[in-house]
Protein backbone atom coordinates (compact mmCIF):
# COMPACT_ATOMS: atom_id res chain seq x y z
CA UNK A 1 0.00 0.00 0.00
CA UNK A 2 1.24 3.47 -0.85
CA UNK A 3 1.56 5.58 2.24
CA UNK A 4 1.83 9.28 2.94
CA UNK A 5 5.17 11.02 2.98
CA UNK A 6 4.77 11.33 6.76
CA UNK A 7 4.53 7.59 7.12
CA UNK A 8 7.48 7.03 4.82
CA UNK A 9 9.68 9.26 6.99
CA UNK A 10 8.41 7.37 10.04
CA UNK A 11 10.06 4.22 8.76
CA UNK A 12 13.50 5.77 9.15
CA UNK A 13 13.24 7.84 12.31
CA UNK A 14 11.64 7.55 15.73
CA UNK A 15 10.72 10.83 17.38
CA UNK A 16 9.72 11.17 21.01
CA UNK A 17 8.81 13.91 23.49
CA UNK A 18 10.60 13.21 26.76
CA UNK A 19 11.10 14.94 30.11
CA UNK A 20 14.27 15.36 32.14
CA UNK A 21 12.36 14.85 35.37
CA UNK A 22 9.45 12.62 36.26
CA UNK A 23 7.07 15.34 37.38
CA UNK A 24 6.34 19.04 37.10
CA UNK A 25 7.08 20.90 40.35
CA UNK A 26 5.02 24.07 41.04
CA UNK A 27 6.90 27.30 40.31
CA UNK A 28 9.92 25.50 38.83
CA UNK A 29 10.88 25.51 35.21
CA UNK A 30 11.59 22.11 33.68
CA UNK A 31 13.27 20.75 30.58
CA UNK A 32 11.56 18.75 27.87
CA UNK A 33 13.29 17.30 24.85
CA UNK A 34 12.46 16.20 21.34
CA UNK A 35 14.53 13.12 20.64
CA UNK A 36 15.29 11.86 17.13
CA UNK A 37 16.55 8.31 16.69
CA UNK A 38 17.60 8.00 13.07
CA UNK A 39 18.24 4.86 11.10
CA UNK A 40 21.81 4.34 9.93
CA UNK A 41 22.56 6.56 6.93
CA UNK A 42 19.82 9.14 7.64
CA UNK A 43 20.25 12.59 9.08
CA UNK A 44 18.25 15.63 10.13
CA UNK A 45 19.39 19.23 10.35
CA UNK A 46 20.82 21.95 12.56
CA UNK A 47 19.23 25.44 12.77
CA UNK A 48 21.38 26.41 9.77
CA UNK A 49 21.16 23.31 7.60
CA UNK A 50 24.02 24.29 5.30
CA UNK A 51 23.80 23.74 1.56
CA UNK A 52 20.52 21.79 1.56
CA UNK A 53 17.85 20.57 3.94
CA UNK A 54 15.71 22.14 6.62
CA UNK A 55 15.77 22.21 10.44
CA UNK A 56 12.92 20.64 12.44
CA UNK A 57 10.15 22.99 13.52
CA UNK A 58 8.19 22.49 16.70
CA UNK A 59 4.77 23.91 17.54
CA UNK A 60 3.57 23.51 21.11
CA UNK A 61 0.09 22.99 22.47
CA UNK A 62 0.56 23.65 26.16
CA UNK A 63 -1.82 23.70 29.12
CA UNK A 64 -3.10 27.19 30.03
CA UNK A 65 -0.38 29.46 31.40
CA UNK A 66 2.56 27.22 30.42
CA UNK A 67 5.31 28.79 28.30
CA UNK A 68 7.90 27.01 26.18
CA UNK A 69 11.25 28.63 25.38
CA UNK A 70 12.97 28.30 22.06
CA UNK A 71 14.53 25.08 20.85
CA UNK A 72 18.16 24.68 21.85
CA UNK A 73 20.44 23.27 19.18
CA UNK A 74 23.30 20.96 20.13
CA UNK A 75 26.26 21.62 17.86
CA UNK A 76 25.99 19.63 14.64
CA UNK A 77 28.22 17.37 12.61
CA UNK A 78 29.55 18.55 9.28
CA UNK A 79 27.94 16.22 6.74
CA UNK A 80 30.08 16.40 3.69
CA UNK A 81 29.05 15.15 0.26
CA UNK A 82 31.23 17.11 -2.16
CA UNK A 83 30.56 19.63 -3.59
CA UNK A 84 28.21 20.18 -0.64
CA UNK A 85 28.36 20.37 3.12
CA UNK A 86 25.30 20.19 5.34
CA UNK A 87 25.13 20.68 9.11
CA UNK A 88 23.07 18.15 11.00
CA UNK A 89 22.77 15.05 13.06
CA UNK A 90 23.06 11.33 12.48
CA UNK A 91 22.00 8.47 14.77
CA UNK A 92 20.54 10.36 17.74
CA UNK A 93 19.94 13.95 18.76
CA UNK A 94 17.99 15.55 21.59
CA UNK A 95 16.70 19.12 21.30
CA UNK A 96 16.10 20.53 24.81
CA UNK A 97 13.38 23.11 25.46
CA UNK A 98 12.76 24.89 28.76
CA UNK A 99 9.13 25.11 29.90
CA UNK A 100 7.75 27.35 32.64
CA UNK A 101 4.54 26.42 34.43
CA UNK A 102 2.18 29.21 35.46
CA UNK A 103 2.70 30.54 38.95
CA UNK A 104 0.28 29.13 41.46
CA UNK A 105 0.07 25.72 39.81
CA UNK A 106 -0.89 23.18 42.47
CA UNK A 107 0.34 19.64 43.00
CA UNK A 108 -2.02 16.74 42.46
CA UNK A 109 -3.10 16.94 38.84
CA UNK A 110 -1.72 15.86 35.47
CA UNK A 111 -0.71 18.12 32.61
CA UNK A 112 -0.86 17.13 28.96
CA UNK A 113 1.75 18.61 26.63
CA UNK A 114 1.53 18.27 22.87
CA UNK A 115 4.29 19.02 20.36
CA UNK A 116 3.75 19.09 16.61
CA UNK A 117 7.03 18.39 14.89
CA UNK A 118 7.68 19.05 11.23
CA UNK A 119 10.98 17.75 10.01
CA UNK A 120 13.07 16.62 7.08
CA UNK A 121 15.30 13.58 7.02
CA UNK A 122 17.68 12.80 4.19
CA UNK A 123 19.97 10.02 3.07
CA UNK A 124 20.60 10.11 -0.69
CA UNK A 125 16.98 11.29 -0.93
CA UNK A 126 14.95 13.52 1.39
CA UNK A 127 11.61 12.83 3.06
CA UNK A 128 9.57 15.42 4.96
CA UNK A 129 7.65 14.20 7.98
CA UNK A 130 5.19 15.42 10.53
CA UNK A 131 4.48 13.95 13.93
CA UNK A 132 2.27 14.77 16.89
CA UNK A 133 3.90 13.91 20.20
CA UNK A 134 2.04 13.77 23.51
CA UNK A 135 3.45 13.67 27.02
CA UNK A 136 1.45 13.69 30.24
CA UNK A 137 3.29 14.60 33.43
CA UNK A 138 1.97 14.64 37.01
CA UNK A 139 2.34 17.79 39.12
CA UNK A 140 4.08 16.96 42.39
CA UNK A 141 5.80 18.88 45.14
CA UNK A 142 9.06 17.05 44.54
CA UNK A 143 10.42 14.95 41.75
CA UNK A 144 13.37 12.81 40.70
CA UNK A 145 15.33 12.54 37.50
CA UNK A 146 13.58 10.73 34.66
CA UNK A 147 14.94 7.72 32.83
CA UNK A 148 16.42 9.95 30.13
CA UNK A 149 18.31 12.34 32.43
CA UNK A 150 21.65 11.13 31.05
CA UNK A 151 20.53 12.03 27.52
CA UNK A 152 19.72 15.56 28.66
CA UNK A 153 23.10 15.87 30.31
CA UNK A 154 24.77 14.73 27.08
CA UNK A 155 22.74 17.18 24.99
CA UNK A 156 23.65 20.01 27.36
CA UNK A 157 27.32 19.24 26.79
CA UNK A 158 26.80 19.96 23.12
CA UNK A 159 25.00 23.30 23.55
CA UNK A 160 27.00 26.43 22.74
CA UNK A 161 28.12 28.50 25.70
CA UNK A 162 29.59 32.03 25.89
CA UNK A 163 33.25 32.40 25.04
CA UNK A 164 35.38 32.42 28.21
CA UNK A 165 36.45 35.92 29.25
CA UNK A 166 40.12 35.08 29.10
CA UNK A 167 40.03 33.98 25.46
CA UNK A 168 40.84 36.40 22.67
CA UNK A 169 38.85 36.06 19.50
CA UNK A 170 38.88 38.37 16.49
CA UNK A 171 37.85 38.33 12.85
CA UNK A 172 38.95 40.14 9.75
CA UNK A 173 38.00 40.20 6.10
CA UNK A 174 40.97 39.57 3.82
CA UNK A 175 40.35 39.11 0.11
CA UNK A 176 38.02 36.19 -0.47
CA UNK A 177 38.22 34.89 3.08
CA UNK A 178 37.38 35.69 6.66
CA UNK A 179 40.14 35.02 9.14
CA UNK A 180 39.15 34.06 12.66
CA UNK A 181 41.91 34.36 15.23
CA UNK A 182 41.51 32.33 18.34
CA UNK A 183 43.71 32.49 21.41
CA UNK A 184 42.44 30.10 24.03
CA UNK A 185 43.56 29.18 27.50
CA UNK A 186 44.62 25.53 27.53
CA UNK A 187 45.61 23.14 24.82
CA UNK A 188 43.64 22.49 21.65
CA UNK A 189 42.98 18.77 21.38
CA UNK A 190 41.50 18.99 17.89
CA UNK A 191 41.33 21.55 15.08
CA UNK A 192 38.59 24.10 15.84
CA UNK A 193 35.56 23.96 13.59
CA UNK A 194 33.26 26.85 12.72
CA UNK A 195 29.55 26.42 11.98
CA UNK A 196 27.98 29.58 10.55
CA UNK A 197 24.68 30.75 12.01
CA UNK A 198 24.04 33.12 9.12
CA UNK A 199 23.38 31.07 5.98
CA UNK A 200 25.26 33.15 3.44
CA UNK A 201 28.44 34.40 5.05
CA UNK A 202 30.80 31.54 4.18
CA UNK A 203 31.04 28.69 1.68
CA UNK A 204 29.83 25.74 3.72
CA UNK A 205 31.78 23.12 1.81
CA UNK A 206 35.13 24.93 1.64
CA UNK A 207 37.86 23.45 3.82
CA UNK A 208 38.51 25.45 6.99
CA UNK A 209 42.28 25.68 6.88
CA UNK A 210 44.07 26.36 10.12
CA UNK A 211 47.39 28.15 10.53
CA UNK A 212 49.30 28.78 13.77
CA UNK A 213 49.61 32.32 15.18
CA UNK A 214 51.44 33.33 18.38
CA UNK A 215 49.41 31.95 21.25
CA UNK A 216 46.71 30.40 19.12
CA UNK A 217 45.38 29.51 15.72
CA UNK A 218 43.81 31.20 12.76
CA UNK A 219 40.88 29.71 10.81
CA UNK A 220 40.52 30.57 7.15
CA UNK A 221 36.87 30.68 6.06
CA UNK A 222 36.07 31.14 2.39
CA UNK A 223 33.50 33.86 1.77
CA UNK A 224 30.19 32.85 0.24
CA UNK A 225 29.86 33.88 -3.38
CA UNK A 226 26.41 35.15 -2.36
CA UNK A 227 28.06 37.78 -0.21
CA UNK A 228 27.78 40.96 -2.25
CA UNK A 229 28.51 43.49 0.51
CA UNK A 230 30.91 43.56 3.45
CA UNK A 231 29.51 42.19 6.70
CA UNK A 232 29.94 43.93 10.03
CA UNK A 233 29.71 40.83 12.23
CA UNK A 234 30.33 37.14 11.83
CA UNK A 235 28.08 34.81 13.74
CA UNK A 236 28.39 31.12 14.39
CA UNK A 237 29.20 28.28 16.70
CA UNK A 238 32.86 27.43 17.20
CA UNK A 239 33.69 23.94 18.36
CA UNK A 240 36.95 23.87 20.30
CA UNK A 241 38.25 20.68 21.88
CA UNK A 242 34.80 19.08 21.83
CA UNK A 243 32.91 22.04 23.32
CA UNK A 244 30.80 24.58 21.50
CA UNK A 245 31.01 28.35 21.92
CA UNK A 246 28.74 31.04 20.57
CA UNK A 247 30.63 33.52 18.46
CA UNK A 248 29.19 36.87 17.40
CA UNK A 249 32.03 39.30 16.79
CA UNK A 250 32.81 42.31 14.62
CA UNK A 251 34.70 41.81 11.37
CA UNK A 252 37.45 44.28 10.57
CA UNK A 253 38.33 45.02 6.96
CA UNK A 254 41.57 43.78 5.35
CA UNK A 255 44.44 43.60 7.73
CA UNK A 256 43.16 45.95 10.42
CA UNK A 257 42.45 43.57 13.23
CA UNK A 258 39.77 44.28 15.74
CA UNK A 259 40.52 42.37 18.92
CA UNK A 260 38.23 42.42 21.85
CA UNK A 261 37.79 40.67 25.09
CA UNK A 262 34.67 38.57 25.04
CA UNK A 263 32.29 39.77 27.70
CA UNK A 264 28.83 38.34 27.81
CA UNK B 1 16.36 2.82 -29.74
CA UNK B 2 19.11 4.72 -31.46
CA UNK B 3 17.10 7.89 -31.15
CA UNK B 4 16.61 7.36 -27.42
CA UNK B 5 20.33 7.15 -26.92
CA UNK B 6 20.86 10.26 -28.95
CA UNK B 7 18.41 12.24 -26.90
CA UNK B 8 19.71 10.94 -23.61
CA UNK B 9 23.23 11.94 -24.48
CA UNK B 10 24.06 15.46 -23.58
CA UNK B 11 27.00 17.42 -24.74
CA UNK B 12 27.97 20.20 -22.44
CA UNK B 13 30.64 22.57 -23.54
CA UNK B 14 31.96 24.88 -20.92
CA UNK B 15 33.31 28.19 -22.05
CA UNK B 16 33.86 29.80 -18.71
CA UNK B 17 36.73 29.75 -16.33
CA UNK B 18 36.40 26.85 -13.87
CA UNK B 19 38.29 28.44 -11.04
CA UNK B 20 35.80 31.18 -10.30
CA UNK B 21 32.23 30.58 -9.23
CA UNK B 22 29.54 32.65 -10.85
CA UNK B 23 28.57 35.78 -8.97
CA UNK B 24 25.62 38.14 -9.20
CA UNK B 25 26.56 41.29 -11.07
CA UNK B 26 29.06 39.48 -13.28
CA UNK B 27 28.59 37.89 -16.72
CA UNK B 28 26.77 34.55 -16.48
CA UNK B 29 28.99 31.72 -17.75
CA UNK B 30 27.98 30.45 -21.16
CA UNK B 31 27.01 26.83 -21.69
CA UNK B 32 25.57 24.53 -24.29
CA UNK B 33 23.17 21.70 -23.49
CA UNK B 34 20.62 19.48 -25.22
CA UNK B 35 16.96 19.53 -24.28
CA UNK B 36 14.43 16.70 -24.02
CA UNK B 37 13.55 17.14 -27.72
CA UNK B 38 17.14 16.83 -28.84
CA UNK B 39 17.52 20.52 -29.54
CA UNK B 40 20.75 22.22 -28.53
CA UNK B 41 20.58 25.43 -26.52
CA UNK B 42 23.42 27.84 -25.98
CA UNK B 43 23.02 30.56 -23.37
CA UNK B 44 24.70 33.17 -25.59
CA UNK B 45 21.92 32.73 -28.18
CA UNK B 46 19.49 34.28 -25.73
CA UNK B 47 21.36 37.54 -25.37
CA UNK B 48 18.73 40.30 -25.50
CA UNK B 49 16.27 38.34 -23.38
CA UNK B 50 15.90 37.51 -19.73
CA UNK B 51 16.75 33.88 -19.00
CA UNK B 52 15.60 31.91 -15.96
CA UNK B 53 17.43 28.72 -14.97
CA UNK B 54 15.45 26.34 -12.74
CA UNK B 55 17.24 23.33 -11.23
CA UNK B 56 14.86 20.39 -11.13
CA UNK B 57 14.44 16.91 -9.60
CA UNK B 58 10.95 15.46 -9.99
CA UNK B 59 11.29 13.26 -6.87
CA UNK B 60 12.48 15.97 -4.50
CA UNK B 61 9.77 17.06 -2.03
CA UNK B 62 10.67 20.74 -2.51
CA UNK B 63 10.35 20.45 -6.29
CA UNK B 64 7.09 18.56 -5.83
CA UNK B 65 5.80 21.35 -3.57
CA UNK B 66 6.09 23.80 -6.45
CA UNK B 67 4.85 21.45 -9.20
CA UNK B 68 1.99 19.67 -7.42
CA UNK B 69 0.64 23.06 -6.35
CA UNK B 70 0.95 24.33 -9.93
CA UNK B 71 3.13 27.21 -8.74
CA UNK B 72 6.10 26.47 -11.00
CA UNK B 73 3.88 25.99 -14.05
CA UNK B 74 2.14 29.32 -13.34
CA UNK B 75 5.52 31.05 -13.17
CA UNK B 76 6.68 29.37 -16.38
CA UNK B 77 3.48 30.35 -18.18
CA UNK B 78 3.48 33.93 -16.97
CA UNK B 79 7.13 34.68 -17.65
CA UNK B 80 7.48 32.89 -20.99
CA UNK B 81 4.37 34.77 -22.16
CA UNK B 82 6.22 37.97 -21.24
CA UNK B 83 9.21 37.06 -23.37
CA UNK B 84 11.41 35.37 -20.78
CA UNK B 85 13.37 32.23 -21.70
CA UNK B 86 12.78 29.60 -19.00
CA UNK B 87 15.22 26.70 -18.94
CA UNK B 88 14.56 23.82 -16.56
CA UNK B 89 17.86 22.02 -15.90
CA UNK B 90 18.09 18.42 -14.68
CA UNK B 91 21.54 17.59 -13.30
CA UNK B 92 20.67 14.29 -11.58
CA UNK B 93 23.18 11.60 -12.57
CA UNK B 94 21.98 8.25 -13.96
CA UNK B 95 20.79 6.06 -11.08
CA UNK B 96 20.13 9.09 -8.87
CA UNK B 97 16.81 10.60 -7.87
CA UNK B 98 15.41 12.84 -10.58
CA UNK B 99 17.42 11.37 -13.45
CA UNK B 100 15.20 11.09 -16.52
CA UNK B 101 15.53 10.08 -20.13
CA UNK B 102 14.29 12.51 -22.77
CA UNK B 103 11.07 10.48 -23.17
CA UNK B 104 10.45 10.40 -19.44
CA UNK B 105 10.97 14.15 -19.19
CA UNK B 106 8.60 14.85 -22.08
CA UNK B 107 5.99 12.62 -20.48
CA UNK B 108 6.49 14.49 -17.17
CA UNK B 109 6.20 17.93 -18.77
CA UNK B 110 2.97 16.87 -20.45
CA UNK B 111 1.48 15.24 -17.35
CA UNK B 112 2.33 18.25 -15.15
CA UNK B 113 1.32 20.84 -17.78
CA UNK B 114 4.77 22.32 -17.35
CA UNK B 115 5.70 24.91 -19.97
CA UNK B 116 9.37 25.88 -19.69
CA UNK B 117 10.98 27.06 -22.93
CA UNK B 118 13.01 23.84 -22.71
CA UNK B 119 14.09 21.15 -20.25
CA UNK B 120 17.85 20.67 -20.47
CA UNK B 121 19.27 17.24 -19.68
CA UNK B 122 22.54 17.59 -17.78
CA UNK B 123 23.28 14.10 -16.39
CA UNK B 124 27.04 14.79 -16.30
CA UNK B 125 26.30 17.82 -14.11
CA UNK B 126 28.45 20.17 -16.20
CA UNK B 127 25.95 23.03 -16.30
CA UNK B 128 25.06 22.47 -12.65
CA UNK B 129 28.66 22.61 -11.48
CA UNK B 130 29.35 25.61 -13.70
CA UNK B 131 26.62 27.52 -11.86
CA UNK B 132 27.32 25.86 -8.50
CA UNK B 133 23.66 24.80 -8.43
CA UNK B 134 23.11 23.44 -4.93
CA UNK B 135 19.48 22.54 -4.54
CA UNK B 136 16.28 21.66 -6.31
CA UNK B 137 14.86 24.09 -6.91
CA UNK B 138 17.74 26.58 -7.26
CA UNK B 139 16.94 29.58 -9.43
CA UNK B 140 19.15 31.89 -11.49
CA UNK B 141 18.19 34.90 -13.61
CA UNK B 142 20.32 36.34 -16.40
CA UNK B 143 19.48 39.74 -17.86
CA UNK B 144 19.43 40.67 -21.57
CA UNK B 145 23.06 41.84 -21.31
CA UNK B 146 24.10 38.39 -20.10
CA UNK B 147 24.69 39.48 -16.49
CA UNK B 148 23.63 37.23 -13.64
CA UNK B 149 21.08 39.21 -11.61
CA UNK B 150 19.65 36.61 -9.25
CA UNK B 151 21.04 33.48 -7.59
CA UNK B 152 19.04 31.74 -4.88
CA UNK B 153 15.78 30.29 -3.65
CA UNK B 154 12.51 30.34 -5.52
CA UNK B 155 10.81 32.08 -2.58
CA UNK B 156 11.15 33.13 1.02
CA UNK B 157 9.63 30.09 2.76
CA UNK B 158 12.03 27.17 2.95
CA UNK B 159 9.54 24.39 3.55
CA UNK B 160 7.93 21.48 1.72
CA UNK B 161 4.41 22.72 2.44
CA UNK B 162 2.28 23.95 -0.44
CA UNK B 163 0.27 26.12 1.96
CA UNK B 164 3.35 28.32 2.44
CA UNK B 165 3.48 29.39 -1.22
CA UNK B 166 0.67 31.94 -1.00
CA UNK B 167 2.32 33.90 1.81
CA UNK B 168 5.92 33.63 0.57
CA UNK B 169 7.72 36.34 -1.39
CA UNK B 170 8.58 34.87 -4.79
CA UNK B 171 12.12 36.08 -5.39
CA UNK B 172 12.10 35.14 -9.08
CA UNK B 173 9.00 37.15 -9.96
CA UNK B 174 10.16 40.00 -7.76
CA UNK B 175 13.56 40.14 -9.45
CA UNK B 176 12.07 39.90 -12.96
CA UNK B 177 9.49 42.61 -12.24
CA UNK B 178 12.15 44.91 -10.82
CA UNK B 179 14.68 44.27 -13.59
CA UNK B 180 12.08 44.70 -16.33
CA UNK B 181 11.11 48.05 -14.78
CA UNK B 182 14.75 49.10 -14.87
CA UNK B 183 15.12 48.96 -11.09
CA UNK B 184 17.86 47.24 -9.13
CA UNK B 185 16.97 43.78 -7.86
CA UNK B 186 16.15 44.17 -4.16
CA UNK B 187 16.99 40.58 -3.24
CA UNK B 188 19.78 39.51 -5.63
CA UNK B 189 20.84 36.45 -3.60
CA UNK B 190 19.20 34.19 -1.06
CA UNK B 191 19.95 30.79 0.40
CA UNK B 192 18.58 28.31 -2.13
CA UNK B 193 16.50 25.73 -0.30
CA UNK B 194 15.63 22.18 -1.18
CA UNK B 195 17.25 18.80 -1.79
CA UNK B 196 20.88 18.74 -2.81
CA UNK B 197 21.41 18.39 -6.57
CA UNK B 198 22.10 14.70 -7.21
CA UNK B 199 25.39 14.98 -9.07
CA UNK B 200 27.46 11.97 -10.11
CA UNK B 201 29.88 11.09 -7.32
Amino acid sequence: MITHAEDAADQHVEIALISEQQAIVPDQKFILGIRFDLQEGWHTYWINPGDAGEPPRITWELPAGFQAGSVQWPYPARLSTPPFADFGYEHQVLFPVTVRPPSGLEAGGNEKIVAQVRYLICRDVCIPGQKQLVLTLPVKNRTTAGLDAALFAAARQRLPRPIPNEWRVSASSVGDEFQLRLRVVGKLTAPPQFFPLEPEQIENAAPQNITPIPGGVQLHLKKSNHLLKPISRIKGVMVVSGRAYLLDIPVSESGRVHTQSMKN
Amino acid sequence: MKRNLGYGLVVVILFACFAKAQRVGEPAPDFQATDSNGQVHKLAEYRGKFVVLEWHNNGCPYTRKHYESGNMQRLQKEWTSRGVIWLTVISSAPGQQGYVTAEQENEYLKRMNAVPTAALLDPQGGVGRLYAAKTTPHMFIINPEGILIYDGAIDSKATTEQSDIATATNYVSQALEEAKAGKPVSTPTSRPYGCSVKYAH
